[in-house]
């Protein structure tokens, strides 16, 4: 079946088996390996996207089902004169070490700070449990994350 | 959550208001400031690296000591790092692998042709068709593909190679292996029993033992003015790398073969492939991009030779990667310790004799267990100056998931009971933990369990130096 | 209700192979701009060892840890390395690219002493720069001597090292000997809440005071310290494999608890100064140290809390109020 989407500002479409999910139609079939298959089942958070604005774990949602919605992933953070101010600080702060929780994390992030840019510690770690970590602990994440929300909250945008 | 129809997603209009920074009159927030969340154009998406300024700390001299940010951290936020399953090769197809369901069983037969007509499927594997079956970085008592006996619930008897993973999965279920059930043990306590089951017969279960003396521990147990003894058990716990092993290994016309694997030591890799594959290392190639994670779990082969006869057979490149429940079942774990501590000591809470006895599980095959019982017997009476000394240490088959290496080898297990037993010491003598510990540590130039004259010794400094950061005194009862 | 609680562990831990070899090598190459190419045939586990090395690197030839290239992994073009494993990185491979780097850089003084009519012996690298010791105002960039070595006298500025840690066989029967070169100590003290009534354990604070000699990259080994602690926190109180007839229960993310951001207590990282002189610099290493003394620290925790005394792990919130009610019933 050919499912047709919006994804990082593009319209991409594939034809793919009907089980597929949203994540193998990113990796496999639009190249985009950013989201990654850390458990399948959504557990560990590796996956996540942002679907009409929610955070979302890819490997749940069938491609199917994400017809005609917007998506963002990792890769749409970024332009060619900027990193994204999450990018940015997880970067200068240390906050990731293997990375590869690091593209589910970020989009996590992300979608607490597009809604509320000066979150509370708690509502930082709320909005992330659902990303598993093993090499950070997370203190640096949680760092990086109120840092750039300040950078959110305070700066003009350049369009 | 609306789904959006076709006109939304060619429509422009769309588009211009999800990038709009200022909300028209009627829909602003009244009160508090605006907040202009930071919108970066999706118009010119990244697809060749950035133009960046370089990060100012990297530049710095002297090197050593700077805060350096690293390279390889910024290609992870931006999502570009390549693990092995971010790779992919032309003409790629993907191997699955059969583990068994029993904890112990004799293998009578396996039988593949089915499988083998499955759509898609080019090639399966068993273990006799690998030319040294067998590994293990002290003891090669592990096959690659069990072809003789299943020594835990997990333990892989055959592979195939399809073009799609799913073809791969429904393969798999067409593997017909009949089984003979074997006698099973799982608790170590037991399997160190002459009269238990053998996990590797006719050798004892007892693989690997430790001892570590110095001084006359019983005398000192009788001179002490108390004797303390507790037994402390840990459980199995498994690394979670977030990134499943994964690996993907294809040839050259010049019989070369080149493997990508997420394996965190390709030296030692590279020696394993030599020998299974029964190839020189000259012919042999083995890269690592970046390992998502390791911990100790991704410390020896898994899958690699098992791609390279599949690839080899089927002329394609192999792509294997384990699912989540692989990674539990079928990579390495932590040695459950079961320790025993007998500490006699004077009043004023100096140790004058310690006696430590530990059984580690050792799971169903060697692995890095040695390491394990080693590290774990010298650490075992802990950073403490002890003249009397007698550590035994014993690693145990079961029937249960190989272990192995697991970040601090025995360290965590065994200072958690030496730690928690001097707890025990010092309430009962009434002695501050702190001063309990400060009275038994090392200095500069004490003697180690193993006769060691230590340097560099910063144990007594990080007490200190926690206490008055914790608020030590000032938070006592 | 709630008690509180407070609890220390300290620990020792070796850095390297118990007695056996564990050799690395390394190669360094100095470009004929000044920036240079390390091969290493570790492999990066994300603990930021490739940074680390670099910055080793960077600090023998006197130039910034931006300057040196990294390239790792590859049998093809690396040369061996035993692994990132033991928590042996910094120490094993930080000498050996040591070695590697003061072998290129004497090339490079043998071709910068004429150039200041000096002894290579009285030549130093720093700040990019080759000059003469006591007299840094004579000096000629790192470039320039690169250059003038390779594409003038044609001598490329190429060194390579290996590096095994010395150690002593153990008697096979009294374990006597010198198992390891050196090691590492710490302490980590818990604060913790027990709610009687559940048994639950919330984890408030932890103050993590740790030894590596020299911290070659202080944000690095903080993120190891955070990371370890984050293990031993879930060694301490979730994680567990279960079984039943030898086959796992819960070989899965949902039913294998282990730690999330929520459960997470408040981290303060401590290095304790220290120098090793065997190590790079003054380094020893800092990966697996960080998860040994958490688990003690928190029981020894509950025990100042709720005066029960924890003898297997994890510390269950069933097995904490189990232990609970038969002190109580006692």
């Amino acid at each position: 079946m050919i499912v047709k989407l919006k994804v990082n500002g593009e319209i991409r479409s594939a034809d793919v088996p009907p089980e597929t999910t949203l994540l193998k139609l990113l990796r496999e079939h639009l190249s985009l390996t950013g989201a990654k298959l850390g458990c399948d089942v959504g557990d560990c958070g590796t996956c996540t996207v942002i679907v009409d604005g929610e955070s979302v774990n890819s490997c749940l949602m069938l491609a199917g089902r994400a017809s005609g919605r917007e998506v963002t992933t990792i890769e749409g953070l970024a332009s060619s004169e900027q990193l994204h101010p999450l990018q940015e600080k997880f970067e200068e702060l240390g906050a990731l070490q293997c990375g590869f929780c690091g593209p589910g994390m970020i989009i996590s992030a992300k979608a607490l700070l597009d809604k509320n840019p000066e979150p509370t510690v708690f509502e930082v770690k709320d909005a992330l449990s659902g990303n598993l970590c093993r090499c950070t602990g997370y203190t640096k994440i949680i760092e990086a994350v109120l840092d750039a929300g300040r950078i959110m909250s305070t700066s003009e945008a350049k369009s | 959550m609306a789904t959006k129809t076709k006109e939304v997603l060619e429509s422009k209009v769309k588009d211009s208001e999800i990038e709009d920074l200022t909300a028209p009159d009627n829909l602003k927030v009244p009160a508090k400031p605006a907040l202009k969340p930071v919108v970066v154009p999706v118009d010119k998406p990244v697809v060749y690296p950035l133009d960046l300024p370089e990060s100012e700390i990297r530049l710095r001299t002297p090197a050593v000591g700077q805060r350096a940010t690293r390279p390889d951290g910024r290609l992870h936020g931006l999502g570009q790092t390549q693990y092995i399953d971010d790779m992919t090769f032309p003409h790629m197809i993907f191997a699955k692998i059969l583990r068994s369901e029993h904890a112990h069983a004799k293998i009578l037969s396996i039988d593949t042709s089915e499988a083998e007509a499955m759509p898609g499927v080019l090639a399966t594997l068993t273990g006799d068709e690998i030319p040294v079956n067998s590994f293990g970085p002290t003891l090669q008592d592990q096959p690659v593909l069990a072809n003789e006996i299943v020594r835990h619930a997990g333990d892989g008897v055959a592979a195939v190679a399809a073009l799609t993973e799913q073809q791969a999965s429904d393969a798999l279920t067409k593997i017909k292996v009949k089984y003979k059930p074997l006698p099973t043990v799982f608790d170590p306590l037991e399997a160190i029993k002459d009269d238990a089951p053998k996990v590797h017969a006719p050798h004892s279960n007892i693989y690997a033992s430790k001892t570590i003396k110095k001084g006359d521990v019983e005398k000192a147990l009788k001179e002490s003015d108390q004797v303390f003894h507790k037994q402390f058990k840990t459980q199995m716990v498994e690394h979670v790398p977030l990134e499943p092993h994964s690996s993907v290994a294809m040839w050259d016309a010049n019989g070369r073969v080149i493997i990508y694997s997420s394996l965190g030591r390709i030296t030692l890799g590279r020696d394993d492939l030599a020998r299974t594959l029964g190839k020189p290392m000259s012919k042999i190639r083995l890269v690592g991009t970046i390992v998502g994670g390791n911990f100790g779990g991704k410390n020896e082969i898994t899958t690699e030779p098992i791609l390279a006869m599949l690839s080899k057979k089927t002329g394609r490149p192999v792509k294997g990667t384990f699912t989540r429940g692989d990674e539990f079942i079928s990579s390495t774990t932590r040695h459950p310790f079961v320790m025993d501590y007998t500490t006699g000591v004077k009043k004023d809470g100096q140790i004058l004799g310690r006696k430590i006895r530990l059984v580690l599980d050792g799971g169903s095959y060697c692995s890095w267990t040695s390491t394990t019982l080693g590290k774990g017997g010298i650490l075992a009476a802990g950073p403490y100056n002890i003249a009397n000394l007698f550590v035994e240490a014993h690693a145990v088959y079961t029937n249960k998931t190989t272990t192995g290496a697991m970040r601090g080898f025995g360290a965590p297990q065994v200072c958690f009971a030496y730690e928690s037993h001097m707890d025990d010491m010092a309430h009962a003598l009434g002695i501050d933990p702190l001063e309990m510990r400060l009275r038994n540590a090392f200095n500069e130039g004490s003697v180690s369990p193993t006769g060691q004259l230590l340097q560099s010794v910063a144990i007594k400094e990080s007490l200190q130096q926690a206490a008055e950061r914790f608020g030590w005194k000032e938070s006592a009862k | 209700m709630k008690k509180r609680g407070r609890g220390m562990a300290c620990m020792w831990y070796p850095i390297g192979f118990t007695v056996a070899a564990n050799p690395s090598a390394a190669t360094v190459k100095v470009n004929t701009d000044g920036t240079a190419t390390l091969l290493t045939g570790t492999v990066e586990t994300g603990q930021g060892a490739l940074t680390v090395l670099g910055q080793i690197a960077a600090e023998t030839l006197g130039i910034a840890t931006d300057d040196v290239h990294v390239v790792s992994a590859d049998t093809d073009a690396t040369p061996m390395d035993t692994g990132a494993i033991a928590s042996r990185t910094t120490y094993v491979t930080g000498n050996a690219i040591i070695k590697a780097a003061e072998q290129a850089r004497e090339i490079l003084f043998e071709a910068a002493a004429p150039m200041l009519s000096v002894k290579p012996e009285q030549l130093e690298a720093r700040d990019r720069k080759i000059q003469v010791m006591g007299f840094p105002q004579q000096y000629k960039t790192i470039g320039e001597v690169a250059h003038h070595s390779e594409i003038v006298i044609g001598r490329p500025a190429i060194g390579s090292g290996s590096y095994n840690p010395p150690t002593v066989e153990m008697d096979p029967e009294t374990g006597q000997g010198k198992p390891f070169s050196t090691y590492v100590y710490a302490t980590q003290i818990a604060d913790v809440e027990v709610d009687d009534e559940t048994g639950e354990v919330e984890v408030l604070r932890i103050v993590a005071t740790h030894d590596c000699g020299t911290p070659i990259n202080p944000m690095l080994v903080e993120g190891q310290i955070q990371g370890g602690i984050s293990m031993g926190v879930g060694f301490a109180l979730q994680e567990e494999i279960l079984f039943k007839d030898g086959k796992q229960v819960n070989p899965n993310l949902t039913n294998y608890i282990m730690p999330t951001s929520l459960d997470m207590p408040e981290l303060e990282v401590e290095m304790v100064d220290n120098y090793d002189p065997t190590g790079p610099f003054g380094a020893k290493g800092a990966g697996e140290p960080t998860a040994v003394p958490t688990a003690a620290a928190i029981m020894n925790a509950i025990y100042d809390a709720v005066g029960i005394r924890i003898t297997s792990l994890p510390a269950t919130s069933e097995k904490v109020l189990s232990a609970i009610l038969e002190q109580k019933a006692a």
